[in-house]
């Protein structure tokens, strides 16, 4: 007699057999002993499984249901942590942030806000009817699919969907458009004759671009080389390799440019992130300068103050306001003349000639090029530097734990997380950048540019959760987590003091974490079980 | 707790309550960390793996469909989870497809199996199952632990439906080898 074998009559009892195999082995088994007695011995071993692995032999841990905080108890470790996170945050808003925002201020920004800022004052909205094209709507669509995918997942939560509509609102809610500007797109030379008027703003691509005529609006620019020689009645916004304005601006000249060069006169302010920056002698700027360049040279007149941030600046002219220079190097010419206070921050010893009239002394501070390691006040920085990024993760911890878990767990898959950090720390600025000239994406843009900084900084706090994990072992529990980060994080913050490898570390670190956080956002967001 | 006390604690937990999800907690929380327990090779990973399946449960407890019975899903979402993390170890399964097929299939003694049952106690099981390789001991606690169908089972492995049971009857065999083994050296060291 052919008997069945063991695969089969375990299929047959698990039902997994089709109905006429299974009657087959029915009527077989009815007949034969063996296969009736292995029938019995393969159930009996199938419950025997069953009753083995499902029998409660042990207790379960009962930190496992351990309330999450402690009503009573208030550790020396929470205390500390808080009081060196609170220190860092005032440090990082006193000693960076309120500076910047106050020079920003200066720099005639004060009536409205960095983002708008960033939104040249919503002028670039005015040209958008025109400016959108196929590749600009790629862009925006697969980013917005990027952002969906990653946050669909969390659409109940909607945290940081709500940061990226909150700013999306606070793009659309921008002074609306004027009326749609003037558009000319060439390949190569755009003139705007002399005699000749556009009443409206206008806005050019091109090769060479000459305003020689009146512009009763902006002007918006984006070409190789520029030449403003006639009349702007409102601002001059310019993304160009060189920039040359030789007439008359009566508002604002913004300049994201290779060189700049300002020989007429502006109405208020100039604002240049450029390489070059020369205020000719002839120039007269109405009211301040704000430059962020290589090399700055400050020829002409000033009304009010100048804010500098650069490699050399050199001094000459006229500023009639407060001068504020965050230089590596400052010289300040015979002819020149500062009307306000004037302070200088930077590395090397300023260059003042015995001519310069400076209505108050030249306040200096030179900035060590090495950290002062014998201070105390140099450790106590790096101390208040530590608390902020533990505080940062302890936030994190609290509000995504789910995230923090994946991200130290990808962590440890250095390959995926470097090469997503690489990837994604180039991209992303290109892609946020895209979506700000795009005009429509820029809520999005502002927004995944901050998640990117937040991101970044973020990188230490899994990078360190992950260290302190195999210095101290894998145990469970928040209290436990929030040991590792601490030793982890004051690892990494003593491994950044040394000397030249301390800056290569930081990038590591920096690029490892991020790159971690992407794969665990991915982890998140892909579909791991099927639902229905 | 009952299905509807169960199916009203899911819906508040989704709705944010604290509360409702302690109690869901408190409910599955025992019966996840033993399936940890059979499925991983340590008690630590264990106490891990529960702390984080139900952190992962609660972040995707809007995708639980309502229509199937919560612990299904929960040992779904286990199950992956503790997969996951032997694969990441690079625990490598055990066998390939083409060793499963060489598989043989010979009529085993019933005498022989009925006398392990009757002799071996669920502690000596239990034992042997940590023993096995990580993709024979996870079939055998998936099947016989969870209770899930072949379907489930093929998909939280990574494997072709066809291959579970004989996935699942070379696990069979392979704890039967440990467990004999186990009585011979015991045999030997009582000699």
């Amino acid at each position: 007699m052919n008997h069945f074998d063991e695969i089969t009559c375990m299929l047959y009892l698990d039902g997994q057999l089709d109905r006429e195999r299974a009657r087959e082995l029915t009527a077989h088994t009815e007949e034969c002993a063996e296969c009736q007695r292995l029938m019995g011995a393969l159930a009996g071993e199938g419950r025997w499984l069953k009753e083995a692995l499902v029998e409660a032999d042990e207790a379960v841990p009962a930190r496992l249901f351990e309330p999450r905080t402690r009503a009573n108890s208030a550790p020396w470790g929470w205390i500390a942590a808080f009081g060196f996170g609170s220190a860092g945050a005032y440090t990082l808003w006193n000693n960076i942030l309120e500076p910047v925002q106050r020079q920003f201020d200066q720099a005639g920004f004060s009536s409205q806000n960095l983002f708008t800022v960033l939104l040249f004052n919503g002028a670039l909205w005015k040209g958008w009817e025109s400016m959108r094209s196929l590749v600009e709507f790629l862009a925006m669509g697969m980013f917005g699919i990027l952002m969906l995918v990653l946050f669909r997942r969390n659409w109940r939560r909607g945290t940081t969907l709500a940061v990226v509509m909150a700013s999306t609102l606070c793009a659309v809610a921008l002074p609306p458009a004027a009326g749609a500007a003037e558009v000319h797109k060439t390949a190569g030379e755009y003139v705007l004759g002399a005699g000749e008027e556009v009443k409206n703003d206008l806005i050019v691509y091109g090769g060479l671009i000459r305003i020689e005529g009146k512009v009763d609006g902006d002007v918006i620019v984006f070409g190789q080389s520029v030449r403003i020689d006639g009349h702007v009645t409102g601002d001059v916004i310019a993304f160009a390799r060189d920039v040359r304005v030789s007439g008359q601006v009566d508002g604002n000249v913004r300049a994201f440019v290779q060189s700049l060069t300002v020989e007429g006169q502006v109405g208020k302010n100039i604002s240049s992130f450029s390489d070059t920056t020369e205020v000719d002698s002839k120039s007269k700027i109405g009211r301040n300068i704000y430059l962020f360049c290589s090399v700055a040279a400050v020829e002409g007149q000033v009304g009010r103050d100048a804010t500098i941030y650069a490699g050399t600046t050199r001094l000459s002219g006229i500023v009639n306001g407060d001068l504020y220079d965050s230089s590596d190097r400052l010289s300040i010419g015979s002819t020149a003349t500062i009307g306000g206070m004037a302070s200088y921050k930077g590395h090397h010893q300023p260059d003042v000639a015995a001519g310069a009239k400076l209505a108050h002394p030249l306040e200096v501070k030179i900035i060590s090029q090495r950290p002062d390691y014998l201070s105390a006040r140099y450790y106590w920085h790096q101390a208040l530097l530590w608390g902020s990024a533990f505080l940062f993760g302890l936030a994190l911890i609290l509000f995504a734990p789910g995230i923090v878990s994946q991200a130290v767990r990808a962590s440890d898959r250095f390959p995926a997380a470097f090469g997503f950090g690489v990837l994604l720390l180039i991209a992303t600025p290109v892609v946020a950048v895209i979506l700000c000239v795009t005009l429509v994406g820029i809520g999005l843009g502002i927004a995944s540019f901050l998640l990117y900084l937040i991101g970044l900084y973020s990188g230490q706090c899994f990078v360190g959760a992950w260290l302190g994990e195999k210095m101290l072992g894998a145990r469970v529990g928040t209290s436990a987590l929030i040991g590792r980060l601490a030793l982890g994080l004051l690892v990494i913050r003593i491994l950044r003091l040394i000397p030249f490898a301390g800056g290569l570390i930081l990038l590591l670190v920096t690029i490892w974490g991020f790159g971690a956080l992407i794969v665990a956002l991915y982890h998140t967001a892909r579909p791991q079980m099927e639902t229905a | 707790m009952s299905a509807a006390e169960i199916t009203e604690a899911l819906e508040q937990a989704r709705a944010g309550s604290s509360e409702a999800w302690g109690q869901l907690y408190r409910l599955f929380g025992a019966a996840i960390f033993r399936f940890c327990r059979r499925a991983l090779p340590t008690r630590e990973d264990a106490e891990d793996a529960t702390t984080e399946i139900f952190m992962k449960v609660r972040d995707k407890l809007g995708q639980y469909d309502a229509s199937r019975p919560f612990s299904a899903w929960l040992y779904k979402v286990a199950a992956n989870h503790c997969w996951d993390m032997l694969r990441r170890r690079r625990v490598r399964q055990d066998l390939e497809t083409g060793d499963l097929e060489t598989l043989p299939l010979e009529h085993p003694d019933p005498g022989q199996l009925e006398n392990l049952l009757t002799e071996r106690s669920s502690q000596e099981v239990r034992r042997a199952l940590a023993q096995l390789p990580a993709r024979a001991r996870m079939a055998l606690v998936l099947r016989y632990y969870s209770d899930m169908s072949y379907d489930e089972i093929a998909d939280s492995l990574g494997v072709r439906r066809p291959f579970v049971g004989v996935l699942l009857l070379r696990a069979r065999h392979q704890l039967r080898e440990t467990l004999l083994q186990g009585g011979d050296f015991r045999a030997r060291a009582g000699a």
